[in-house]
């Protein structure tokens, strides 16, 4: 059966999109069916990264039970001319600022009922539609949407950067949040800057500092490239920047997954 | 003659286990209220309460290992709990009675088997 990884962070901008698409695509480059749900309500960001136009329905209408998520669910497998047997499918966060308040007007009652239609997923998508993988985009923080997530996911990828705040949140929210939910969970340590050019000698210690911090295992150590900063988060790297070291490490990553 | 008296008796004795099943199950209630130190008058049973993640959040450890279990199932017997959460069969039971008891689960008899549920 299939998995799903949702991808969180403790602060934002930390690069959960950034990755969440990438890493979506990679898989379905490597002939894995895959999608890629946007939910981050209070800031959707996928409609615009992937420069759609837009759904008859959102995810926001599965959650509000108005549609079955078949419905909310975009195939952009032939857009990116995935081969192999791959499929790469989203669903969107309506950005639309009255749909935003709506998300953010929520009672607790509607919040428990859409960890329920969550959950499902793994039936609708998993095993009917026989996906391999539904990546989580979530929003940062401990909310209720973000929550919902982690606790229908199956493994919770950390985005995590060197900043302190972000380095200390990080911490109480694998204590406090990940630990009591029982989450199976890695890190991935973004935007890294290295001061050598012993990148590998440099990564290890990185990687041996925050696996003692956290108690958790780091999964990859992404270096800062200014290249993915100038893309504004609209590359698909594995698609249009083959030899780039982003995409190799993202094909690490994505093998590693695929492993797991 | 026999044969309709052997019936008899069997159906007797079904009835008899049956009866012991919901004692044992009242019982295993008030154990776990009692390891809570909660008393039963406190609890008024069957008040809807939600069962959010924050709510969740907040339940002990026992028992929040017991409501998510059951919130991924959907509908779930103490048996089929028990299989996911791989503890005994009569703890899930007393936890899970404990939280309809806090009125965050519902339960439903239906020929022998007791389901539980979040919400239909």
């Amino acid at each position: 059966m299939g998995k799903i990884i949702a991808i969180h962070s403790y602060k934002g901008g930390t690069g959960k999109t950034l990755m969440s698409i990438n890493l979506a695509t990679t898989l379905a480059a490597h002939g894995k069916k895959v999608a890629l749900l946007d939910l981050d309500f209070r800031a959707p960001s996928l409609y615009a990264a992937l420069k759609t136009n837009g759904t008859e329905y959102w995810l926001n209408d599965y959650l509000n039970n108005i549609c079955e998520i078949k419905r909310a669910i975009i195939d952009l497998t032939e857009k990116y001319d995935f081969k192999n047997g791959g499929k790469f499918l989203v669903s969107l966060a309506n950005p639309n600022t009255e749909a935003i308040r709506d998300m953010s007007a929520k009672d607790r009652k509607w919040e428990m009922r859409a960890l329920g239609r969550l959950l499902a997923l793994k039936n609708s998508l998993l095993n009917d539609m026989e996906l391999d993988f539904i990546i989580f985009d979530t929003s940062p923080g401990l909310q209720y949407s973000s929550i919902n997530a982690i606790v229908s996911a199956d493994v919770v990828l950390v985005v995590t950067t060197q900043d302190t705040s972000d380095v200390q949140g990080t911490k109480r929210m694998i204590q406090e949040l990940y630990d009591l939910f029982d989450k199976k969970a890695l890190l991935l340590l973004n935007k890294t800057l290295f001061c050598t050019s012993s990148f590998e000698k440099e990564k290890e210690t990185v990687t041996k500092q925050y696996e003692k911090t956290h108690n958790l295992p780091v999964l990859q150590v992404v270096p800062c490239y200014c290249d993915v900063l100038r893309a504004g988060g609209t590359l698909i790297f594995s698609k249009e920047k083959p030899d780039h070291p982003f995409t190799k490490i993202l094909e690490e990553i994505a093998t590693k997954i695929e492993k797991s | 003659m026999t044969a309709v008296l052997e019936k008899s008796q069997t159906r007797l004795l079904e009835k008899i286990k049956e009866c012991l099943d919901k004692l044992n199950e009242k019982m295993e209630v008030f154990i776990e209220l009692q390891k809570s130190e909660q008393k039963p008058d406190n609890i008024l049973p069957g008040l809807p309460e939600t069962l959010d993640v924050m709510t969740l959040l907040s339940l002990p450890d026992h028992l929040r290992k017991t409501a998510i279990t059951l919130c991924k199932l959907g509908e779930a017997t103490a048996d089929e709990v028990a299989e996911n959460t791989k503890r005994a069969r009569a703890v899930e039971s007393g936890y899970l009675n404990q939280l309809v008891l806090m009125g965050y689960l519902k339960k439903e008899r239906r020929g022998r088997k007791t389901y539980f549920y979040v919400e239909k």
